[in-house]
C-alpha cells in the first residue's frame, strides 16, 4: 500500500535525488579534476608507466619538502590556533569595547594577499624597515633577514591564517546559550575553569574545523613559502612543484601531478584525525536561548583591548600601509615623502588601463558567486554528510579537500586537461571563458565552506528539523524554511572564507584567464612581473578599501538577517 | 659578439615607427585573416602593444592573448599538449631553452621563409623554427647607496659583497637557468664564481621582478637582473643603477616562434613576420629593449657609445646541461 | 477501531535489541503513557512511530494505514502526527506565531484562516500576547506551551510526546498536567505520552505500557497496574512494590489465597488460576503492612531507619527470619516505635505476581 502512496513516493525522489545530485556534484568538482592528475601522474598519454612515479619517488627533495611541508603546516597551524582561539574567545566572551569593529579588522588580513603580507613583513625586519629606521634599530644594509627561515615561513603562516580559526571558532560561540556558562559559574567554577571545562570542549567542531582548514591551507600556500623560502633554498612541496613546472622537462605534468597528490595524501589524513577526534561525542546545543553575557574583564579590560588592537594593527595595518606606501611612490625604492609623493599610479589603474577595472568587476562576480554558490552547495551537503551520515559523501567530503590543498597552478593543470576539449554530449566548451575560472573556484574553495558549516551542523539539536518534519514540511521546504536560517552563522562565515580567498586568487587564474576575464589577481601579477610594484601595490590599496566597504555596507541590511549571520555584528 | 648602440630619442622613435608600419602595411601582398592566438610572458603592457602594433599592419587578424609568467604559460601549454590540442598559434616567450624543448617535442612549426638577414646568426634556430625578437641582457645592479661600484662578476666573490647580494633562482626561472648554465661553461667564471656567490651568502629569490624590489628597496646592495628592468626603474627615480659586466652579459632572446598545430598558419607566419620586420623591431627598441637585429638602434636608456659585451651561449648546450646545473645549484644553495 | 497498533515491532542497532516484540494497540481518543527507565526503549518507539527511523521487524500502523514495516517506510512528514519535543525544539529564528504557523503553511492553509487558528491555538495555551515574541526570551513553561500550541494548531489525530515536563520545576510539571489532562478531554486526540515518572503517568494515562529493556512488560490501566503488577520488573519500578519469595497454601478463592511468607501466614490477593506453588512472588506495597496491633500475629523485625514525609513516617524494617530483605511501611504520627527497636509486622493484603519464574529471569 505505502509503495503506491503518491506523496512518500515523491518525498523519496526528492531526497534521493537530492542525495545523488550531491554526490555528482562533488564528485565533478573533486574527484574529477583529482582523477585526471592521477591518469596524468600515472599514465601519461594514456601509457600506463610507472617513470614519473619512480622518479618522484626516488628524489631526495621529495622527502625534504614533504617533511619540511609537515613541519611548517603544524607549527604554523598550532600558531594560527593559539592566535585566533585566543583573539576569538577574548572578541566573543568578555566585555571588550568595540568588539564589532575589532572582529571586522580582524578579519581583513585574510584578503590582502599573502605575497603582500609576506613583503610586508620582509620589510619590516629588513634594512629598510621604515618602522626600524624610525627607531634606530635598523640592521646595516645587505644584513640576512631573520624571515627568511622555516620560523619566518611558521611566523607568517600562523598571522595569514588565524583570522580562519577565529572566524569558525567565533560562529560556533555564537551558538553557546547562556545557561551552560551560567551554569558553571553558579557551580563555583572560575570563568577560567568554565571555559577550560564547559566552553572548549563545547567548541570542539568549531575548533577542529578551523584547525583543519588551517592545515590544509598552510600546506597549500605557496605565496608564503615562494616569498620567504626560495631565498634560502627551503622547500616545501608546493615550491617544489613550481620548481618543477619551471623546469620544462618532458614529463613535467606527471611529475607535477605525483607531487600534487602526495599533498593531497598528507591534507586527507588531517582530516581523517579530524573525524577520529569528533566521533563519539555529543556536541549539540539547543540554541533557543539568548547569547551569553559577557565575562567582565575588569581591570584587565583596558591592557586586553590595547593588546587586541595593537596585534589588529600589526597584522593587518602594516601590510596595508606597505601597500599604501608603494601606491604612492613613483618608483620602487623612492623614499616617500611630500616632495615624491604623487597619485599617478592610482590615475593609471583607475582611468588609463581598462583591464584593471574589468578585473575588478569579474573578480568582484566570479568569488560572490563562488560563495554564494558553495554556500548553496554545502548547507543541503552537510544536511547529508552530519545527519543523514550518507556514507558516499562522507567519503566524498575527503576529496574535497584535495582541489584547496594543491597549489592552484596544479588544479588549473588539471582543469585545462577536462575542459581543453568542448564538454561531450553537450558540445559546449569552457574553455577560455569565465565558467572554467567559476568551476575551478568552486572545486578550490568548496571545502572554505563546507568545514565552517560541518561543524555549524554538528552544534544544531537535530529534533529541530526533526519538528518541522513532522510538521508535514519536505526537505526542500525543511532546506530553506528551517535549517538554512539555523546553520546560516556558519554558512555566511563559509561563505566569507570563500569570497575573501577567492577575491585576491592569483595561481588559478593565472592560467585560466583569458582576454575579457582577467582577474584581480593576474593583473596585480603582471604588474608585478613587469617591474611595476607601484602600479600593483595601488590596484591591491584599492581592491581592500573597496572590499572593505562592501563588507562594511553589509552591516546597514543586517536587521533583516537572523542574528549571529554577520560574524562582525553582535 | 659585440654590438655597438646609436642612441634613439622615445618620441623621434615613436614617430619613426608609425611611418615604418604605414610603409610597410601593403607591402604584404595577401592579407591573412581570421582568429590568431598569442601565448607571451612579456610584460602586460609589452604585450598590449604588440598586439595593438601587429593589428595595425594586419587589420583583419584578430588576436587572443594568453599572458602570463614563462612557467604559467608553459605550464597551460604542456597541459594542453597533453590533452592533444594546444590552444596557442604562436608563441612569444623569454628564453630559448624552452624553445628547445618544444622543438624536441616537435611541436614548432619550421619556417624557412622568415626573413631573418640582419640578424646574429645565434639569435634565431639554425632549423627556422624560432627566431629571437630581442636582447634581454642580465647583469649587476646596484642600490646607488652601495658602498661598492662592481665591474666584473668576480666582483661579486670579494668580501665587501658579503651578504648583499640577491639573484633570480634558476629553480625558478627559466632565464636564469640558462645564465647559470651560460656562465658556468665559461671557464673565467664556471662554478667557481657561484662557490663565491654562495661563501658571500648571496640569496636566489623566485624571479626578476624580485631581485629589482630587493635592491631598489634597499634590502640587498647589489642583485643580478635584466638591464631593462633596472633601467626603466632608474628612470622612474627608483634609487638603481646597472652595469654590465666586463667578462660579458648573459642573454636572452625572447623569441618567437609557431605551433605546428595550428590553424592559421597565415596569420601566425605574419606574425613572426612582423615581430622581425623593422617596424616589429623599432616597436621593441621603442619599449625599450635592444632590438635583435643591430641595425635598428640601441634603446634610449643606454649610455651612447656603450658597449654590450654579450656574453655567447649555445644553447643545445645549455639545453643539455641545464638539469645537472640546476641540480647542483640546489645543492650548493640548499640548507 | 483502534488509532495506533505497532504489531510486533522490532529494532535492532548493531547487535542491541531496542525494541523487542513491541505490540500496543491505542484506541483512539486515548491517552496512552510509556512508562520506563532510561534506556528502556521508549524514546525509540516514540520515533518508530513518528517515522525517523526505520522498523526491522513488525509493523506500525496509524489508523488503517500501514506507516511502516521492514518492508515499507512513509516518512514522518506523511504521517500526519504532532509531536511534543522533551527539548522543546523551537526554531529560535521565528517568532511564537511563526513556529505556530508553521504546520498551517505547509499544509497550504492562508490567512486569514491561519492566523486565525494560530490566535486560538495560541490563546488556548494562554499565550495570545506572545505571538511576537523569540522563543529565546521565553520562559521554560512557556516554551513548552508554544510547542503544545504549535503542535496541536493542525489538528492531528495523533499527538507524541517526549518527555514533555521533564525540563520544567515541580510546581509547573503539576500545572501543565492539568493542562494536558483538560487538553486531552477537549480534544478527544489520541496521545502517547514517553515519561520516566510514574506519577506522571498514573495521573494522566488511560492506560500505561511499562516498557524495559526494549521489551513490553505490561500495558494496563493506572488501577491495574498498581494492584496488579504482571511481573517482578512491573511491581518494583511501580509503587516503590516490594517482591518477597513465598509459598502458596491454598487454591484462589474469589481472587484471593493463603499464603506463607518469611514465615507466616497472610492472606492476599491472586489470578483466579494461580497455581499452587512453593515457588512464588509476593508483592507488597507500604501501605499492605503495618505494625500488628496488639494480640495480633505479625513478622518480627528490627527498625532500621525512620524518615519523616509530612503527616506520617516512612519505616524501613530487617526482618528478623531474613536479615537480606528490607520493609518499608508508613507510620502515622507520633512514631510507634525508633530504630533499632524491635516490632512485628502484620500483612493486610498482597499480590501474587502471576510470571512464571523463567520469564522473570530473562527479563
Amino acid at each position: 500500500m505505502s509503495l503506491a502512496d503518491p506523496a512518500t513516493l515523491r518525498t523519496r525522489v526528492e531526497e534521493t535525488g537530492l542525495l545523488w545530485g550531491l554526490v555528482g556534484l562533488v564528485a565533478l568538482l573533486s574527484l574529477l579534476p583529482i582523477g585526471r592528475l592521477v591518469v596524468e601522474g600515472l599514465a601519461p598519454g594514456g601509457q600506463l608507466s610507472a617513470t614519473a612515479l619512480g622518479k618522484v619517488m626516488a628524489s631526495p627533495a621529495t622527502w625534504t619538502a614533504t617533511w619540511n611541508s609537515l613541519t611548517t603546516a603544524i607549527a604554523g597551524t598550532i600558531l594560527a590556533t593559539l592566535i585566533g582561539g585566543t583573539v576569538a574567545l577574548l572578541a566573543t566572551l568578555t566585555d571588550i569595547r568595540a568588539r564589532n569593529a575589532f572582529t571586522f579588522c580582524f578579519v581583513l588580513p585574510l584578503m590582502i594577499a599573502p605575497q603582500v603580507t609576506a613583503l610586508a613583513w620582509l620589510q619590516l625586519f629588513g634594512p629598510s624597515s621604515t618602522l626600524l629606521k624610525l627607531i634606530g634599530m635598523a640592521p646595516p644594509l645587505g644584513s640576512r633577514n631573520p624571515l627568511y627561515s622555516r620560523e619566518g615561513i611558521i611566523l607568517l603562516l600562523g598571522l595569514q591564517y588565524a583570522p580562519l580559526v577565529f572566524l569558525t571558532l567565533r560562529a560556533g560561540l555564537r551558538a553557546l546559550p547562556k545557561e551552560l556558562i551560567e551554569a558553571g559559574l553558579a557551580a563555583g567554577a572560575s570563568p577560567l575553569t568554565v571555559l577550560r571545562t564547559v566552553v572548549l570542549p563545547l567548541m570542539t567542531p568549531p575548533l577542529v574545523a578551523g584547525i583543519a582548514l588551517c592545515f590544509v591551507s598552510s600546506l597549500g600556500n605557496f605565496g608564503i613559502p615562494a616569498f620567504l623560502g626560495i631565498p634560502g633554498n627551503f622547500l616545501v612541496l608546493p615550491t617544489l612543484i613550481y620548481q618543477r613546472l619551471a623546469g620544462l622537462g618532458p614529463g613535467v605534468l606527471s611529475e607535477v601531478a605525483i607531487l600534487s597528490l602526495l599533498i593531497g595524501i598528507i591534507a586527507m589524513a588531517g582530516i581523517l584525525l579530524q573525524d577520529l577526534m569528533l566521533r563519539r561525542r555529543d556536541f549539540r546545543i539547543t540554541t533557543t536561548s539568548s547569547a551569553a553575557r559577557p565575562f567582565e574583564l575588569g581591570r584587565w579590560r583596558r591592557p586586553v583591548e590595547i593588546g587586541l588592537w595593537a596585534f589588529a594593527i600589526l597584522v593587518l595595518a602594516m601590510p596595508f600601509l606597505g601597500l599604501l606606501s608603494t601606491s604612492l611612490i613613483p618608483a620602487f625604492g623612492v623614499p616617500l615623502n611630500a616632495k615624491t609623493a604623487t597619485l599617478a599610479n592610482y590615475a593609471y589603474v583607475l582611468f588609463e588601463h581598462a583591464a584593471s577595472k574589468r578585473a575588478f568587476i569579474n573578480s568582484f562576480l566570479m568569488s560572490a558567486g563562488a560563495a554564494t554558490l558553495i554556500v548553496l552547495i554545502c548547507v543541503p551537503l552537510g544536511y547529508f554528510i552530519v545527519w543523514k551520515k550518507s556514507r558516499a559523501l562522507r567519503l566524498l567530503n575527503l576529496a574535497a579537500e584535495l582541489p584547496y590543498a594543491m597549489p592552484g597552478v596544479v588544479l588549473a593543470i588539471a582543469a585545462i586537461l577536462l575542459f581543453l576539449k568542448p564538454l561531450p554530449v553537450l558540445n559546449v566548451s569552457l574553455y577560455n571563458t569565465i565558467w572554467i575560472i567559476v568551476f575551478a573556484y568552486l572545486a578550490r574553495f568548496l571545502v572554505l565552506g563546507l568545514r565552517p558549516v560541518i561543524s555549524g551542523y554538528l552544534q544544531i539539536d537535530r529534533t529541530l528539523e526533526e519538528a518541522a518534519q513532522i510538521a508535514g514540511a519536505g526537505l526542500p521546504r525543511r532546506l530553506v524554511t528551517i535549517i538554512f536560517p539555523l546553520v546560516a552563522p556558519a554558512a555566511v562565515a563559509g561563505a566569507l572564507l570563500v569570497f575573501l580567498t577567492a577575491f585576491n586568487e592569483l595561481t588559478v587564474s593565472a592560467l585560466l584567464w583569458s582576454s575579457g576575464a582577467e582577474t584581480l589577481g593576474v593583473v596585480v601579477f603582471s604588474f608585478e612581473q613587469g617591474g611595476d610594484s607601484t602600479y600593483a601595490s595601488a590596484l591591491a590599496a584599492i581592491t581592500v578599501v573597496v572590499t572593505v566597504g562592501l563588507m562594511a555596507s553589509t552591516t546597514l541590511f543586517a536587521q533583516k538577517l537572523p542574528q549571529g549571520v554577520l560574524p562582525w555584528r553582535d | 659578439m659585440t654590438l655597438t648602440r646609436r642612441r634613439f630619442t622615445r618620441h623621434g622613435l615613436m614617430m619613426t615607427a608609425a611611418a615604418a608600419l604605414l610603409a610597410a602595411a601593403p607591402a604584404f601582398a595577401q592579407a591573412p585573416s581570421g582568429k590568431l592566438v598569442l601565448y607571451t610572458s612579456q610584460p602586460e603592457k609589452d604585450a598590449t602593444q604588440t598586439v595593438a602594433a601587429f593589428k595595425k599592419a594586419y587589420p583583419s587578424v584578430e588576436v587572443d592573448i594568453f599572458r602570463s609568467g614563462t612557467t604559467e604559460v608553459m605550464g597551460k601549454l604542456a597541459a594542453e599538449i597533453s590533452a592533444g590540442q594546444p590552444g596557442a598559434d604562436v608563441l612569444l616567450i623569454a628564453d630559448a631553452a624552452s624553445m628547445e624543448i618544444l622543438k624536441a617535442q616537435k611541436q614548432l612549426l619550421a619556417y624557412p621563409g622568415a626573413k631573418t638577414d640582419g640578424f646574429q646568426a645565434g639569435s634565431f634556430d639554425a632549423d627556422k623554427t624560432y627566431f629571437g625578437s630581442k636582447l634581454i641582457t642580465t647583469g649587476i645592479a646596484y642600490n646607488t647607496a652601495a658602498k661598492e661600484k662592481p665591474t666584473s662578476w668576480t666582483d661579486l666573490d670579494k668580501p665587501a659583497y658579503k651578504s648583499q647580494i640577491s639573484m633570480p633562482s634558476p629553480l625558478y626561472s627559466g632565464a636564469a637557468a640558462i645564465m647559470l648554465s651560460t656562465m658556468t661553461a665559461r671557464p673565467d667564471l664556471g662554478w667557481k664564481l657561484f662557490e663565491g656567490l654562495k661563501a658571500n651568502e648571496a640569496v636566489a629569490v623566485r624571479g626578476n621582478g624580485a631581485v629589482l624590489k630587493s635592491v631598489a628597496s634597499g634590502e640587498k646592495s647589489y642583485g643580478v637582473l635584466v638591464d631593462f628592468m633596472a633601467y626603466n626603474a632608474k628612470k622612474q627615480g627608483s634609487p638603481i643603477d646597472f652595469v654590465f659586466p666586463k667578462e660579458g652579459a648573459p642573454a636572452v632572446t625572447e623569441p618567437v616562434a609557431i605551433i605546428k598545430s595550428t590553424k592559421n598558419e597565415a596569420a601566425a607566419k605574419a606574425f613572426v613576420d612582423f615581430i622581425l620586420s623593422d617596424a616589429g623591431q623599432k616597436l621593441a627598441l621603442w619599449m625599450g629593449y635592444i632590438p635583435a637585429k643591430p641595425s635598428i638602434g640601441s634603446p634610449s636608456w643606454l649610455p651612447e657609445g656603450t658597449k654590450i659585451n654579450v656574453m655567447a651561449s649555445d644553447i643545445a648546450a645549455v639545453v643539455k646541461a641545464t638539469e645537472a646545473d640546476k641540480a647542483r645549484f640546489a645543492t650548493m644553495f640548499g640548507n | 477501531m483502534a488509532r495506533l497498533t505497532i504489531d510486533r515491532a522490532q529494532k535492532r542497532f548493531g547487535s542491541y535489541l531496542a525494541l523487542d516484540d513491541v505490540s500496543i494497540a491505542v484506541e483512539d481518543g486515548e491517552f496512552l503513557a510509556v512508562l520506563g527507565p532510561s534506556g528502556c526503549g521508549k524514546t525509540t518507539l516514540l520515533r518508530q512511530i513518528a517515522g525517523f527511523d526505520k522498523l526491522d521487524g513488525g509493523r506500525i500502523s496509524i489508523g488503517d494505514r500501514l506507516v511502516s514495516s521492514a518492508q515499507s517506510h512513509i516518512p514522518p512528514e506523511h504521517r500526519k502526527l504532532g509531536i511534543v519535543f522533551q527539548s522543546y525544539a523551537l526554531w529560535p529564528h521565528m517568532t511564537v506565531a511563526e513556529n505556530v504557523a508553521y504546520g498551517l503553511t505547509v499544509a497550504g492553509v492562508r490567512d486569514p484562516e491561519r492566523s486565525k487558528r494560530v490566535a486560538a491555538a495560541l490563546d488556548l495555551v494562554g499565550l495570545n500576547g506572545f505571538a511576537e515574541r523569540r522563543p529565546g526570551l521565553l520562559s521554560g513553561g512557556q516554551r513548552q506551551r508554544v510547542a503544545l500550541a504549535r503542535c496541536l494548531v493542525t489538528e492531528p489525530s495523533l499527538v507524541l510526546l517526549d518527555e514533555p515536563l521533564a525540563n520544567l520545576d515541580v510546581h509547573l510539571r503539576a500545572s501543565m498536567e492539568e493542562e494536558f489532562s483538560r487538553f486531552h478531554e477537549r480534544t478527544g486526540t489520541t496521545m502517547v505520552y514517553i515519561t520516566h515518572d510514574q506519577a506522571e503517568a498514573m495521573a494522566l494515562a488511560d492506560r500505561i505500557a511499562v516498557m524495559d529493556r526494549g521489551r513490553l512488560l505490561q500495558l494496563a490501566t493506572p488501577s491495574l497496574l498498581y494492584r496488579e503488577p504482571a511481573n517482578v520488573t512491573v511491581a518494583g519500578f511501580i509503587g516503590e512494590g516490594m517482591v518477597l519469595p513465598a509459598t502458596i497454601l491454598s487454591a484462589p478463592q474469589a481472587g484471593r489465597c493463603k499464603v506463607s511468607v518469611l514465615g507466616v501466614e497472610a492472606v492476599v490477593r491472586c489470578r483466579p488460576d494461580q497455581a499452587v506453588t512453593g515457588q512464588a512472588k509476593l508483592c507488597l506495597r507500604a501501605r499492605d503492612i503495618g505494625i500488628a496491633g496488639a494480640g495480633q500475629d505479625g513478622l518480627p523485625a528490627t527498625v532500621e531507619r525512620l524518615s519523616y514525609q509530612g503527616g506520617f513516617f516512612r519505616m524501613e524494617a530487617r526482618p528478623a527470619s531474613n536479615q537480606d530483605i528490607v520493609l518499608h511501611l508508613d507510620a502515622a504520627e507520633p512514631a510507634p516505635a525508633q530504630a533499632g527497636e524491635a516490632i512485628r509486622i502484620a500483612i493486610s493484603d498482597g499480590w501474587i505476581i502471576p510470571e512464571s519464574v523463567s520469564l522473570d529471569k530473562a527479563a
